[in-house]
């Protein structure tokens, strides 16, 4: 695969110029010196400083040698001397920034402080210092450049390995007792070998660049040897006799470098950081109003979001992979729904194509996709900016990236009514306040002056849902709101949004893994799996109601406060398949035990099953079929037994 | 069986000076061969910070960790009895080695090469992945997967305690069930004595004898796993247990009197 890559990399412009580039180089400083070497060196006192002619393309020198010839002659030692210099950098860069991993804190703190210290030296002003300590010569001036280039590639080594450094499979190898050196070798190194190979290739161009600097100077080679900065500063001196003279080696020099450049570059694009691919597809714009009666159950006159046959395509290595394929659901106002499903189910991508977020790659087409009565796909982006802005509001899971770290939580939320009441700044801050009061944040005047650092978790969490209560919300979208948070924390938040559910009349669509999490504020829950939903069923269902498999097993995989120590728990064998491979037919056929030729041909559709629920299997499971088990009782009296220890249990929580 | 994991009065401290905080304050605490011990804490709490301590990750500011008399808290320990598995699959495997290389590295010293392949796959047999698997790369495994091999690894290295942290909690709830019953039979099977750190009750439940309650750095209750579930004397633990969510149970009523009108 890495060596498809490279190839691939041939084929771009790129690619091949710095790939025919660098062969010319290297063929030229392993040949030049063997063809023109004696012509560079035949002195013709006749023809000094001629100009270009036919004999001397770019005319001769002050002791009547060829130019062109010295200039292609010189390219073995100026790349010679231009790569040992980036050698030597190199070296020196990685020894001290893998010095801090080695030496442990205090002294490591020494050596990131030494190198933070020489990085601030602009690096001519060091090779130049360092020049005049190693003398005037070819080995000084290398010597000079190496250490002049080492300090920030060792900062950069640094940068790298620490982060490489914190993670887990440095500290389980350091725990199963792998030295500190093995430990760079074996761990540290090869996990930044390719932004390093990238940054020393293009560090060697600026090595060569600064070695034509020092010789043009007389810092660096001294006669009779030559480069390309030697012979620069020899033909500038007779520039007006024989510009052709400084021209040639001026050109060398820049072509060289140019070619280290393009081929930094196309390791960068070969090895570095893989940007997004793919073409960007916007939304299709598949708006016509529902064409068949399917009915999305929950749909009535007050929907607040209507999806009707919802697919969610990306561009993958053949065609496209639905993430999420043909989802039909419907929130009544005030209503609190959940959807429910593992990493890869789709339940996420439903809920932002609902909000008009889903990501730029994404091919999102419905029959119908209405949310507050705007009808999303039909809307342009600043359509949906301005209407869905105060009516839909967004709680994500992680609220450290959701709010803005650079600005107040006051302001944030402020800005909210600015911008879409069109409210004063005083105005804004009064509100937001107000809001921040509503999620019981305690001294919220001050906190309202806080930045979002200053919050723990749960508190960032509830200044989210005040952010959306800043508008009229009409549906609030949760994706995983408490799975960041402790289980404590977690009950504070999912309390939260029940009371604003039923304060402020807005629906809910909670999404999370966690059945047990939905179960708590919901009426209603949505199981998906691959892309579809294949159980909808009321909550007090859950327990011990549920008939598709999945959902069922699901529910008995999870331990509870009462499973039972001395038995396995249920496991489900096997993983859900990948968008692109999934086969036809049920897509959990291939996990279920109820699985038979008709679910392994046949896609099932959702249909009817019982009251308000409905599952998408040909064999779904009634409760009388589960084998029973011991019930356990919970600490408190509360009841909590598994579903299926109590089959068809009609629950008896405390104020239901 | 080298004798218990011992903590005793240990403090752990982050920062020095005037901006030190200390992640745990005092905590004693034993982990007895062959027995799994839950170690139940909200975030911040401190139990990651003692885990990390007793494979010497972390330095102990003061008090001991000791295994069978040996001290596990220094960072120079030449063969570590104590073994630890990390939260997250994802960045516990080098992804430039391959899995065989992953766990061959774990294995104490002075094994020979043809030696080392027999107990890769024996470890790799132990968490039921096909020792075929040695050589591929941790990139083509799932989370699932990868949270066995990491268990593999850690018990390559012979230990007497193996310390879980939060193994399950970056996993999808079906793939918990399978590595939670993985634990279960390992520890029974070689009879290993586990720490088992998260902060999912009813994980802890299911795989401990006995269960220790931590907040801020100290522990706040300790005992028999059903004794402390089912008569919590702390009030942090009744708490814990009762914020548990549960199907069918209900979630009640706001601690905030202050209510929109």
């Amino acid at each position: 695969m890495r060596t498809a890559r490279w190839r691939a990399a041939l084929r771009t412009p790129l690619g091949a110029t710095a790939a025919a580039g660098s062969l010319a180089l290297l063929v030229l400083a392993v040949a030049g010196p063997v063809l023109w070497g004696s012509a560079a060196e035949e002195t013709d006192v006749a023809s000094m400083n001629q100009p270009p002619s036919g004999d001397h393309l770019f005319g001769t020198d002050d002791l009547g040698r060829d130019v062109l010839a010295r200039v292609l002659v010189a390219t073995r030692t100026s790349l010679g001397l231009a790569l040992g210099a980036t050698a030597i950098g190199i070296a020196l860069g990685l020894i001290l920034g893998t010095l801090p991993v080695v030496l442990g804190q205090r002294l490591g703190r020494m050596v990131v402080a030494l190198v933070n210290f020489l990085v601030a030296f602009p690096a001519l002003l060091l090779a130049l210092f360092f020049a005049v300590i190693f003398g005037l010569d070819a080995r000084g001036a290398m010597l000079a450049i190496g250490m002049a280039i080492a300090p920030s590639f060792a900062r950069l080594v640094q940068t790298l390995s620490a982060s490489v450094a914190g993670r887990d499979y440095v500290s389980a190898a350091r725990i199963a007792g792998v030295g500190r050196f093995r430990l760079i070798r074996r761990h540290v190194l090869p996990n930044i070998a390719e932004p390093l190979v990238v940054n020393a290739t293009m560090g060697a161009g600026g090595a060569l660049l600064a070695f034509a600097g020092l010789s043009f100077l007389g810092l660096g080679v001294q006669p009779p040897t030559y480069d390309w900065g030697r012979l620069l500063g020899e033909g500038l001196g007779r520039i007006y006799v024989n510009p052709a003279a400084a021209l040639a080696p001026g050109v060398a020099v820049v072509v060289a470098g140019l070619v280290f450049a393009l081929l930094g570059e196309t390791c960068a694009a070969v090895l570095g950081v893989r940007t997004g691919r793919g073409p960007v597809a916007g939304r299709a714009r598949h708006a016509e109003q529902p064409e068949s009666g399917k009915e999305a159950a929950g749909t009535g006159g007050d929907t607040v979001l209507h999806v009707d046959n919802l697919t969610v395509a990306f561009p993958a290595e053949r065609g496209t992979s639905r993430a999420v394929d043909g989802v039909t659901l419907g929130v009544r106002a005030g209503e609190a729904v959940g959807i429910v499903g593992e990493s890869g189910s789709g339940k996420s991508l439903t809920a932002l194509s609902a909000a008009g977020l889903a990501p730029a790659s994404a091919t999102v087409s419905a029959d119908r996709l209405d949310v507050a009565g705007v009808p999303v796909l039909a809307s342009s982006e600043a359509q949906l900016r301005d209407r869905l802005g105060t009516s839909v509001a967004m709680v994500f899971q992680d609220p450290t990236s959701s709010l803005n770290p650079s600005m107040r939580v006051g302001r944030q939320l402020g800005e909210i009514a600015q911008t879409h009441d069109g409210t004063s700044r005083a105005e804004g801050l009064r509100r937001a306040v107000e809001r921040l009061t509503w999620v019981h944040i305690p001294d919220p005047q001050m906190r309202a002056g806080q930045f979002p650092h200053e919050f723990s978790g749960g508190m960032r969490q509830r200044a989210m849902i005040g952010m959306g209560l800043m508008g009229r919300p009409q549906l609030m979208i949760a994706d995983e709101p408490t799975t960041a948070l402790d289980v404590t924390v977690q009950r504070e938040i999912l309390r939260l949004l029940r009371d604003v559910q039923h304060d402020s009349g807005a629906a809910i669509l909670l999404i999370s893994h966690d059945i047990a999490v939905v179960s708590q504020i919901c009426d209603r829950v949505l199981v998906m799996y691959a892309g579809r939903i294949v159980e909808e069923l009321p909550v007090d269902r859950l327990d011990g109601g549920a008939v598709h498999p999945y959902t069922r097993a699901l529910l008995a995989s999870v331990p509870d406060m009462s499973t039972p120590q001395d038995v396995p728990l249920a496991t489900i064998a096997g993983r859900p398949p990948e968008p692109s491979e999934r086969s036809p037919g049920c897509a959990f056929a291939p996990r279920c035990a109820f699985a038979d030729d008709l679910c392994r041909s046949t896609d099932p559709v959702l249909e009817v099953v019982g009251p308000q629920q409905r599952a998408a299997c040909w064999h779904p499971q009634r409760a009388e079929s589960v084998s029973g088990g011991t019930a356990g009782e919970m600490p408190g009296g509360t009841a909590g037994q598994s579903p299926e220890q109590t089959p068809a249990r009609v629950t008896t929580g405390d104020d239901q | 069986m080298t004798g218990p994991l011992v903590f005793e009065d240990v403090h752990i401290r982050f920062g020095s000076g005037s901006r030190a905080t200390w992640a745990v304050r005092g905590v004693d605490l034993e982990v007895p061969p062959g027995s799994v011990v839950g170690l139940v804490g909200e975030s911040g709490s401190g139990k990651s910070s003692l885990a990390k301590a007793a494979v010497g990750l972390v330095p102990v500011a003061s008090g001991r960790i000791e295994l069978g008399g040996v001290d596990q808290s220094g960072r120079t320990l030449r063969r570590r009895r104590v073994q630890m598995v990390f939260q997250d699959p994802y960045s516990s495997l080098d992804p430039r080695m391959t899995i065989g290389e992953s766990i061959s590295e774990a294995l104490p010293r002075g094994i020979r090469r043809a030696e080392r392949r027999t107990e890769v796959a024996r470890v790799l047999e132990l968490v039921d992945i096909d020792p075929w698997r040695a050589t591929s790369l941790p990139g083509d495994l799932s989370g699932g997967q990868r949270q066995r091999i990491a268990l593999a690894r850690a018990l390559a290295a012979r230990p007497d305690v193996v310390i879980a942290d939060e193994i399950t909690s970056a996993l999808d709830v079906s793939v918990q069930g399978s590595v939670l019953n993985l634990v279960r039979d390992i520890q029974r099977e070689l009879d290993l004595a586990v720490l088992l750190i998260s902060h999912n009750l009813a994980v802890v439940r299911y795989v401990s004898d006995v269960i220790a309650v931590m907040r801020s750095g100290r522990i706040v209750e300790f005992g028999g796993g059903d004794e402390v579930l089912e008569r919590p004397e702390h009030p942090y633990t009744q708490l814990l247990l009762e914020s548990v969510p549960r199907i069918g149970s209900a979630l009640g009523p706001s601690d905030h009197a202050t209510r929109r009108e």
